[in-house]
């Protein structure tokens, strides 16, 4: 068996190494598909639905997110189709209305096209991308963060909400939340959140956003503003 | 001990309980399910047990108490065989007079007969009821026959001989092909061909494999997979078998919800009936064949009858769904090629393993084969368990079956699939019941939930109660599901109360379709079903509560109001004593309702006797 597979994404025919994501195929070869809650290295969720892909098989398409998808030969990829654009653009925009206090989500939410948030804004502090939870499992074995809760009342807590002695104190937590980073405005008031659209105009912005963008013409296909420039 | 003898010696246990049934003069069958219980049959049991002990009948009449009869409405229930006799509504008083007229002289007690309300003849005979009569009752029908608690029952009744014909003359393959050439899809919604699921589990590697069975039903108003689980769990330990053996599975799991007790315990009882005389466990009946099963109980979240969900919370884990890019068939339980399938669906398979493939493609459709199980719930007559061939028109099931409304008012909409499934306006009566024609018009079978709605069903506030039921019941991984739904239940219930837009409406279209194309599990992706397919045939209800904020329905409390027709009005102050809130005052000699303190609870409009309380 050959240790590469050929696949297409977006009629780019692209080779990636056996048992790698569709996710991260697309983005060493630049093809931009928004993303939350996947980090290199860490176990797939599908939990923020962004990076939202539709699968060609045997003529049906399905819908799944790129990040769990396991690169297959011969598979077609399209990342950018409009029923996607539209659901990731409102995910986006729900995104945005949950936490809009993270320039890491406005971000996001500008490049995949939301032009308006129409949903009332809710001020969380935490997206429950699950990030932290995973970066203090895998990389560090120290489990010292987990999800307890279901549906709404799902939340990111400390075990019984004491910091356990097996906790490092690394920091990776902190360092890998998307919500770390406030609007270059500053933090926002509660009952005074708005929708920014600025980060267009800050491209030194993609070191800091928690993602590998390359600020590429191909993110042309999902209606990325900075390609558009 | 060799294949041959032990086999046979199922066979003669099989025989002689069936001359020692025939030794009894008279059978009476009971209904033990969870219906007939709540509405007293253990009383009635108790009762009939000691009048044949004062009367020396034991020896002469055998009481069986089965599983669920279907007909729940008319509980507690009994038939006396030989004559089919039909009894219900059974009072422990009725008892003296069943036992010395029906039991000793063969007569039969009128006053306990069915009433068909239709004719309003009274009808004796249990297959003559319409209600039974328009049924096909392959898998429910078993239930009258067999004491779930009682395994020899269950092996007298021809138990247990499709796994000897299969252990003895049917190769893993055979099994499969049989099961594929029957068309059986899975009963617990998904509609997957149960066949290729075997097969595909039957190819992936693996140090070993699992089976498993889902009765984690979680639907408001559907209890058909646990009627058969409490009914018959025998036959869902033969059909796990028979799935293990053609798979090459060795270890089996029924996962049930623990608020089903009953269904815990008849299925605990029947695993270790089965382990004791060597149907489960190592060398099953003798042969190479080894299959044990667990009992697992589940803690109640509606998505651990997701079948990821529900293999993480097997494994200890929080239930919580995760993608299926790989099939659970390739890793499933502890990342072990594991075939799940539903109650229902484990209980067809011996009936097809012993009648064969053509027997069951004989009924249904082309693409749906065999019977369903529906929940008939809501607004309707006859409420109960009912089982039809696919393609049945929902019309023959809602009025011929269900005998058609139970207030006299119109009926508008079936709601059809629990929670995740569509409402189809009358119009769709004619709609063949199976999985392709009712995904096409924006519900589905699902597990087969039917909730009835007549006129006065508000269709907005119907939708509200089955989001409000699943944004309680999402997980909170993916962000479609979690925030998508709050959403869309914070928009209608702006709707309802009278704060709905055009705008809001479209952005409620807008989530939904995000929601059924983004989510994670099959529990997001048909959340919007009862929104969607409400705007879709109700869309002038809508209309109506967001131009006119007025609710047609007269249900949602923030666009009505109760006023008191002067006319009508007698004065009999039944109204005034009933309101709670004190919101009735004496005017002269009528009466008139203080709308500030008014909280439209519509108590006033129930304690009138002469129509005066309006509604508007």
């Amino acid at each position: 068996m050959s240790e590469y597979v050929t696949l297409t994404i977006n009629g780019a025919r692209v080779r990636a190494p056996r048992g790698s994501s569709v996710l991260d195929a697309a983005l060493e070869y630049g093809i931009c598909i928004p993303h939350l809650c996947h980090v290199p290295g860490l176990t797939p969720i599908g939990a923020c639905r962004l990076c939202i892909v539709e699968v060609i098989k045997n003529g049906k398409s399905k819908v799944t997110t790129s990040c769990t998808l396991e690169v297959e030969e011969a598979m077609v990829i399209k990342a950018h189709t409009e029923k996607i654009l539209k659901a990731r653009k409102n995910i986006a925009e729900m995104l945005v209305a949950e936490a809009p206090n993270s320039r890491a989500i406005q971000d996001i939410a500008v490049r995949c096209g939301v032009k308006e948030v129409r949903y009332p804004f809710r001020h969380e502090n935490c997206v429950l991308c699950g990030r932290c939870v995973r970066i203090c499992d895998e990389l560090w074995q120290s489990k010292s963060l987990g999800f307890v809760g279901r549906g709404l009342a799902r939340k990111v807590r400390l075990p019984f909400d004491e910091r356990p002695d097996y906790c490092k104190r690394c920091n990776a937590c902190i360092d890998i939340c998307p919500m770390t980073i406030t609007p270059c405005d500053g933090p926002m008031k509660k009952g005074e959140e708005y929708f920014c659209g600025k980060c267009e105009s800050q491209l030194s912005m993609a070191q800091e956003s928690p993602d590998t963008c390359v600020d590429c013409r191909l993110g042309e296909g999902f209606g990325c503003v900075r390609a558009r420039k | 001990m060799s294949v041959a003898i032990t086999i046979e010696a199922l066979k003669k246990q099989a025989e002689e309980q069936k001359k020692e049934e025939n030794k009894y003069g008279k059978i009476v069958t009971l209904c033990a399910g969870t219906g007939c219980s709540a509405s007293g049959c253990l009383s009635v049991l108790a009762s009939l047990r000691k009048e044949l002990k004062n009367k020396k009948l034991t020896k002469k009449v055998k009481i069986r108490t089965t599983g669920c009869h279907g007909f729940c409405e008319q509980g507690p229930l009994m038939v006396i065989e030989p004559g089919n006799t039909f009894y219900c509504h059974i009072k422990p008083e009725d008892i003296p007079e069943i036992v010395s007229e029906t039991l000793q002289n063969d007569k039969i007690v009128e006053r306990l007969l069915y009433t068909d309300p239709a004719s309003g003849k009274r009808i004796s005979r249990e297959k003559d009821i319409p209600f039974y009569k328009a049924q096909e009752r392959v898998v429910l029908g078993q239930n009258k026959l067999v004491d779930p608690c009682d395994i020899s029952d269950y092996i007298a009744n021809g138990g247990y001989s499709a796994l000897i014909k299969v252990l003895t003359s049917m190769k893993a393959d055979e099994v499969i092909k049989e099961i594929k050439e029957s068309g059986l899809r899975g009963r617990g919604g998904g509609g997957f061909s149960t066949g290729k699921k075997w097969e595909f589990c039957r190819r992936a590697e693996g140090a070993s494999k699992y089976v498993i069975c889902n009765a984690d039903e979680g639907d408001p108003g559907a209890y058909m997979d646990r009627s058969v689980l409490e009914g018959n769990p025998h036959a869902i330990i033969e059909g796990m078998l028979i799935g293990a053996y053609a798979i090459g599975a060795e270890h089996g799991y029924i996962y049930v919800r623990n608020e089903y007790p009953l269904a815990v315990k008849h299925s605990k009882l029947a695993v270790q009936q089965a382990e004791e005389i060597g149907l489960l466990g190592k060398n099953v009946l003798g042969t190479d064949f080894s299959f044990d099963i667990k009992l697992a109980r589940g803690g109640g979240a509606f998505v651990c009858g997701e079948s990821t969900a529900l293999m993480a919370s097997l494994e200890g884990k929080v239930g919580e769904p995760r993608p299926k890019d790989i099939h659970t068939t390739e890793k499933g339980f502890m990342d072990l090629p594991t075939n799940l399938n539903n109650v229902e669906t484990w209980a067809n398979v011996p009936s097809i393993i012993n009648k064969g493939a053509s027997w069951f493609t004989a009924k249904g459709t082309a693409k749906s084969k065999g019977t369903k199980i529906f929940a008939l719930t809501g607004k309707i007559r006859n409420t109960g368990l009912v089982e039809v061939p696919m393609g049945t028109s929902l019309r023959k099931i809602i009025y011929d079956i269900g005998g058609g409304s139970a207030t006299g008012k119109r009926i508008k909409a079936v709601q059809t699939g629990g929670p995740s499934g569509g409402c189809l306006p009358e119009e769709l009566f004619d709609l063949p019941v199976d999985f392709e024609a009712l995904t096409e018009a924006g519900s589905m079978v699902g597990s087969g939930g039917m909730v009835v709605m007549d006129e006065t069903t508000c269709m907005v506030d119907m939708a509200k109660y089955f989001l409000k039921f699943l944004v309680d019941e999402s997980c909170g991984k993916c962000v479609p599901c979690r925030v998508g739904l709050s959403r869309m239940l914070e928009i209608i219930k702006d709707i309802t109360e009278g704060r709905g837009t055009e705008e809001k409406l479209e952005l409620l279209k807008d989530t939904a379709e995000t929601v059924s194309i983004a989510s994670l599990c099959a529990l997001g992706k048909t959340a919007p079903n009862p929104v969607l397919s409400t705007i879709k045939y109700f869309r002038s209800e809508y209309d109506a509560h967001i131009k006119e904020k007025r609710c047609p329905a007269g249900v949602c409390r923030e666009l009505i109001h109760y006023s008191i027709d002067k006319e009508k009005c007698k004065g009999c102050g039944a109204c005034f004593k009933a309101c709670p809130h004190g919101a009735i005052i004496k005017k002269e000699k009528t009466y008139k309702i203080d709308d500030a303190k008014c909280q439209k609870c519509g108590i006033c409009k129930e304690a009138c006797k002469f129509e005066a309380v309006v509604v508007k």
